[in-house]
């Protein structure tokens, strides 16, 4: 195991070059679904790099491939070619064993609906992940975190008794808890009103902030996208807008003109 | 709409492939159970019609109560008052008789082949009945030789030829119950139906009516006449009846006889038999009800399942306007198919079944040719049972398809379930209205007749009544409280896993209690099945103890001698053991028959012994008395349940009666007299014939006529003076002391005389030796004595020799043979119950597939993932066999102590093996799991968490 993970840093390092700031990266990843007759090409020889320290949004009409990038990068998906790299791992060479091991150790995540463990209150939820890979708990750490998510008074709660955004928050928790590397996040405000996604963004926003955690996030909410360092707008499987710290006008801008993009060349829609 | 049910079942086959199994394996024991029963009806009928082949036959009119304890073989057939056998005499006068007699059987006798081997049986019986050519025995046909004639020959059964391998002239043993007879092999007879493994021997009716006299009280009474119509073809029903009517019309009015078609008698008597081998089809039933009760809910499972995958068809279904109905049909549709075709394979399952044990049976030795196919009502059944079971199961998933709104169908959200204290609360008092029937039955037990309650007619029911009504009460109250016990039995059971494995036994045990009365319903199935095994297990493990206790404590023999004829042993083999080197003493308990006490017969046996049994078999223990002293001189020794139930006490006095068929010595010398006499006159009329022939000059003539007188004269003298003893009835009286009350368990219900008393009040004759046994002289090699002994009787071919060891064992083997059965109906029981839980977790796989796939996108390996369904699955099926085990112990406790007073002493509960039922238990729950976990480990976790 640690043999292989050797391995694979290497061969990271001599593609890429030791650049510490990249925490995630992709080279030339493509991913086609269907067979023969009916392939749809999700992602088209996609090359990205993911920043240390930042939050990242992957905006993108349905069908882009934006889902598919971040399923890639996270290990849920496996790429029809080309490689993922997290942390200087390769991702896309690895089996059930070693992706485990990447999840309890350099990933966290946040999905849309469905984040908690029913049967389990808030804490345990919060604590899971770190049960699971049976590694210490540290007591300091979940005060602050718990404090930053603003649920102290909820932590014997049952999921069930919580609100959609308390459950996110809860969620958020959890992914900062074991301190990964990189927490990706699929459309995290996807089921929330206003108000709580404002919540859980800013949240999202100030452990990038305060605690230099980096955040991959999908979304196709144009203010969700705004609270990020930077975004890339994918179309047809391509990445066609690199953004740094835009604004929401900005990303609106982007998408008036995107959308008519998409008309104009009208592609056949794509696997959401 | 049916098409598209159609459709979706072959696309869901695989699904359903367990919930076939299951249904399958219900119906077949239901079809099976009533198979076999049929076949042993069958069998038991054709058995009847061969063997009481008779048209008509002549009883008692009044029916007696049921016969003697001693001979109390278990069937229900009434018993009717004896008749004079001279009747028969009476009723071959009748017209349209073609023969009336009294057909001999004599039951317990022993072939011994040319090899000097007894011929032995799978449990069935051998017999001796009398028939020649004058008494044939009309469904018996010879295929070689003939009739046996006199005491040295012996015809055959076919089934007894094949056994013994002995052919026409070929040389044998008999052995009757006064000893081996040397005979020769005279023919081989056919019936059709066969005998069950049964050792049929004819032999001369004289020989047969010769032994069964020796053995009978009262050799001129009969309990039936039996009367062929016609010697060759059987008479239809209306002749039988016109023909029984001219006898009852013949008979003498003071002949308490009554005559009776050959069909009634017949039927009465396979119903007897029926009914005493009907207890076999309920203990099938059982099982039956348990396979049927999983495969209902792993229907109902699986059907859920589908239903859930298929919500969105069914929205659509809807959504185009099909109507719930109309849905609802789409789910029956699959469910009826599926019933259909597991009934099917049920039937064929349940028909292999009694073939395969027709099969087994007749390699074994006893070949049964009833009919052992299905008849298309058994079919039927099956397949009612079946299909009913599968719609019952599959009804609800089908009632949530067609009526759940759209919009639920696409949600993941799982319904809460409806609150399970109401049925806790409900089935907690089931089970303490249970338990109190138990107590009642235990204190009626403990009272001992006269009943813990103020109301007569409570106190007399029969105790099987509450013990029963408990039971029934305990199973139903525990799986209705079942689903409210969940979570507390997870929290308790988890307590050990969450220990050990900090997240994965936490979330296993909170698990268990998401679907309440589904991980109750799947426990279930394991808690019949080990409540009934470890029932079973404590009463026959604390058989096995009382019977060893007995032994190792109080039993002061060194050998128990029985004989395989019928207990009985001959005297002269009795003067052989007494005369046999190492032997301090013989004891023989000898039974009296008819015996009554003020008047009254004791409920229990009496028998005559020795004042040895008490210092030489068993220790005495008395409540009152001396028993050595009271044997010693001549008083009464009575068991302590019999002078309970009396009121007796040492020192009252007691009129003993017996009614004995004596030898009437002057009605005898008169008949021999009156034969002689007759004699005399006949030679004399021979002897004139002769002088008058010789004076007319017919020399020739003369000379034939002397020698006929020769001849007769021969005969006359050979005549068996057997046939000329006249017996009469004698009441004996004797009044006797009581002089010790016996608390021995083995003779509690026992009233014992010593041999001089006994032989005044019984006939000598009548008087035969039940049990035996040996003490060897202090300082003696026991293994020598024993090999002596066992030469000594080895003449006999029927008397075995048991050391206390083999003693102990000849009843534990027994009790063992009961167990295998059980065990093997455990094991069935297991397997239906793994499907269960294997369906119960792949149905809460199917439901919490995000939630797992969430589990594991966080980090959860694949080991934890099967650890956690692994250890739920076992802490389902620990609930199901700890609930299993904690009611069926105590119900075998009840029933022991509810038994104490017929041989259960001691009781055992046998441990070991409980915790190996327990072991077993988590052990199955892993097994369970395997299959389950596998499924959810397959799905990609970014199915389970991909949002839509």
């Amino acid at each position: 195991m640690a043999r292989h993970s050797v391995q694979t840093r290497q061969q990271g390092d001599s593609g890429n070059g030791v650049d510490e700031r990249i925490v995630a990266r992709a080279i030339d990843l493509t991913k086609n679904y269907g067979g023969k007759d009916n392939q749809v090409t999700a992602l088209n020889h996609v090359d990205v790099e993911f920043m240390r320290g930042e939050m990242t949004a992957i905006m993108g009409p349905s069908g882009s491939g934006k889902s598919t990038l971040m399923h890639c990068m996270a290990g849920l998906d496996s790429p029809s070619s080309g490689q993922v790299f997290v942390e200087g791992l390769e991702v896309s060479s690895m089996n059930q064993k070693q992706l485990t091991n990447l999840r309890r150790e350099q990933i966290g995540f946040i999905f849309q609906s469905f984040n908690l463990v029913p049967t389990l209150s808030a804490e345990e939820n919060i604590l899971l992940p770190l049960q699971i890979a049976k590694r210490p708990i540290d007591r300091d750490w979940f005060k602050q975190v718990v404090d930053v998510v603003g649920l102290e008074q909820r932590l014997t709660h049952r999921p069930s008794q919580l609100s959609g955004g308390q459950q996110q928050r809860v969620a958020c928790a959890r992914a900062m808890m074991a301190r990964p590397s990189v927490i990706f996040a699929d459309e995290p405000t996807g089921n929330l009103d206003s108000r709580s996604s404002r919540e859980v963004l800013g949240f999202l926003r100030d452990s990038v902030r305060d605690y230099g955690q980096s955040i991959v996030m999908v979304t196709h909410d144009p203010r969700a996208a705004s609270f990020a360092d930077r975004v890339l707008v994918l179309t047809d499987g391509e990445i066609t807008r690199d953004m740094s710290h835009p604004t929401y006008a900005e990303i609106l801008e982007v998408f008036a003109d995107d959308d008519a993009d998409t008309e104009a060349t009208s592609t056949e829609g794509a696997q959401a | 709409m049916i098409r598209i049910g159609l459709r979706d079942a072959r696309s869901h086959f695989s699904r359903f492939i367990m919930s076939i199994v299951a249904i399958a394996l219900g119906v077949s024991f239901v079809v099976g159970s009533f198979c076999f029963r049929e076949m042993l009806d069958s069998q038991v009928s054709q058995m009847m019609a061969t063997n009481a082949d008779h048209d008509v036959y002549v009883r008692g009119a009044k029916q007696t109560k049921s016969g003697s304890t001693l001979l109390a073989s278990g069937s229900s057939m009434a018993s009717y008052n004896a008749i004079d056998v001279n009747l028969a005499d009476d009723i071959a006068k009748v017209k349209g008789v073609s023969s009336a007699r009294v057909v001999y059987s004599l039951t317990g006798v022993v072939l011994v082949d040319n090899h000097g081997d007894a011929v032995t049986t799978m449990g069935s019986p051998s017999m001796a009945i009398g028939i020649s050519a004058s008494a044939p025995w009309r469904s018996a046909k010879f295929t070689s030789g003939t009739y046996p004639q006199g005491e040295d020959e012996i015809a055959l059964h076919s089934f007894a030829a094949e056994r013994s391998g002995l052919k026409v002239g070929d040389k044998a043993k008999i052995v009757y119950s006064d000893g081996p007879h040397d005979v020769t092999v005279s023919g081989i007879f056919s019936t059709s139906a066969s005998q069950a493994g049964a050792i049929i021997i004819g032999v001369d009716p004289s020989v047969a009516k010769a032994q069964s006299d020796k053995q009978s009280d009262d050799a001129d009474k009969t309990a039936q006449i039996c009367v062929y119509g016609n010697a060759t073809t059987p008479l239809s029903e209306s002749e039988q009846q016109r023909l029984a009517d001219r006898i009852n019309k013949a008979l003498p009015k003071d002949s308490q006889a009554h005559a009776v078609t050959g069909d009634e008698y017949r039927d009465d008597s396979t119903k007897a038999t029926q009914d005493s081998l009907g207890f076999i089809q309920p203990l099938i039933l059982i099982f039956a009800v348990i396979a049927l009760f999983v495969g209902s809910f792993i229907i109902a499972n699986t059907f859920s399942m589908i239903v859930r995958e298929s919500m969105r068809g069914y929205a659509l279904l809807r959504s185009i306007g099909a109507s719930p109905a109309q849905v609802f049909s789409t789910v029956i549709v699959q469910a009826m198919l599926l019933g259909l075709v597991g009934s099917g394979v049920g039937i064929a399952l349940g028909w292999g079944m009694v073939r395969l044990i027709v099969m087994g049976l007749a390699n074994m030795g006893l070949p049964l040719t009833g009919a052992a196919d299905p008849s298309i009502s058994d079919m039927v059944i099956g397949l009612i049972v079946g299909v009913l079971v599968t719609l019952v199961g599959a009804a609800l998933p089908a009632r949530n398809a067609a009526l759940a709104p759209p919009i639920q169908a696409m949600n993941e959200t799982v319904n809460p379930e409806k609150p399970v204290r109401l049925r806790g609360i409900a089935g907690t008092i089931m089970v303490v209205l249970g338990f109190g029937g138990w107590a009642f039955a235990c204190a009626m037990a403990a009272t001992d007749g006269d009943g813990p309650t103020p109301w007569d007619a409570v106190n007399h029911i029969s105790i099987g009544w509450p013990l029963g009504i408990g039971a029934a009460l305990i199973v139903i109250g525990v799986i209705m409280a079942g689903p409210a016990f969940v979570s507390p039995a997870g929290n308790i059971l988890g307590w050990l896993p969450s220990r050990i494995f900090t997240v994965t036994g936490r979330l296993a045990t909170r698990n268990i209690s998401r679907s309440k009365r589904r991980t109750s319903n799947t426990a279930a199935a394991l808690f019949v099945g080990v409540a009934i095994v470890s029932c079973l297990g404590v009463v026959a493990s604390s058989a096995k103890a009382s019977v060893n206790s007995l032994v190792d404590n109080g039993f002061e023999a060194d050998f128990a001698v029985t004989s395989a004829s019928f207990g009985r042993l001959p005297d002269e083999a009795i003067a052989d053991i007494r005369n046999t080197d190492g032997v301090k003493t013989v004891t023989t308990n000898r039974l009296l028959t008819g015996v009554k006490y003020d008047g009254r017969s004791a409920g229990g046996v009496t028998f005559a012994t020795q004042t040895h049994l008490f210092t030489d078999v068993f220790a005495a223990e008395t409540t009152e008395g001396d028993a050595v002293k009271a044997l010693r001189n001549g008083e009464l020794l009575v068991g302590k349940n019999i002078a309970e139930d009396r009121g007796w006490h040492v020192g009252d006095r007691v009129e003993v009666s017996a009614e004995n068929t004596v030898v009437d010595k002057e009605a005898t010398e008169q008949a021999q007299a009156d034969y002689q006499a007759q004699v005399q006159a006949h030679v004399q009329e021979l002897q004139n014939e002769a002088q008058r022939m010789a004076a007319s000059g017919d020399l020739a003539g003369a000379q034939a006529k002397t020698n006929e007188i020769q001849q007769y004269t021969a005969d006359a003298q050979n005549i068996d003076p057997q046939t000329l003893v006249r017996t009469k009835k004698e009441t004996t009286h004797k009044t006797i002391k009581i002089g010790a009350i016996v608390s021995n368990s083995v003779y509690r219900d026992n009233v014992m005389l010593n041999d001089d008393i006994a032989e005044q009040i019984g006939n000598k004759q009548t008087m035969f030796p039940m049990s035996l046994y040996v003490k060897a002289k202090a300082g003696t090699d026991i293994a020598t004595v024993k090999r002596n002994i066992k030469n000594a009787v080895k003449k006999y071919y029927t008397i075995s020799v048991f050391d206390r060891d083999e003693y102990k064992s000849t009843m534990s083997s027994l009790i063992d043979q009961v167990l295998m059965i059980l065990y093997a109906l455990l094991a069935l029981s297991i397997i239906i119950a793994i499907f269960g839980i294997v369906n119960t977790l792949a149905l809460n796989v199917s439901e919490r597939t995000r939630e797992i796939g969430l589990l594991r996108a966080i980090g959860t390996s694949r080991g934890q993932v099967r650890g956690m369904l692994g250890i739920e699955a076992a802490v389902i099926s620990v609930f199901g066999t700890v609930m299993g085990l904690a009611v069926g112990v105590s119900a075998g406790v009840v029933i022991r102590a509810v038994y104490a007073s017929e041989g259960l002493e001691t009781l055992a509960v046998p441990w070991t093996q409980l915790l190996i039922f327990l072991a077993l238990s988590i052990v199955v729950g892993l097994v369970s799991s395997i299959s389950p976990a596998s499924r959810a480990l397959r799905q990609p976790v970014l199915d389970a968490v991909a949002s839509e």
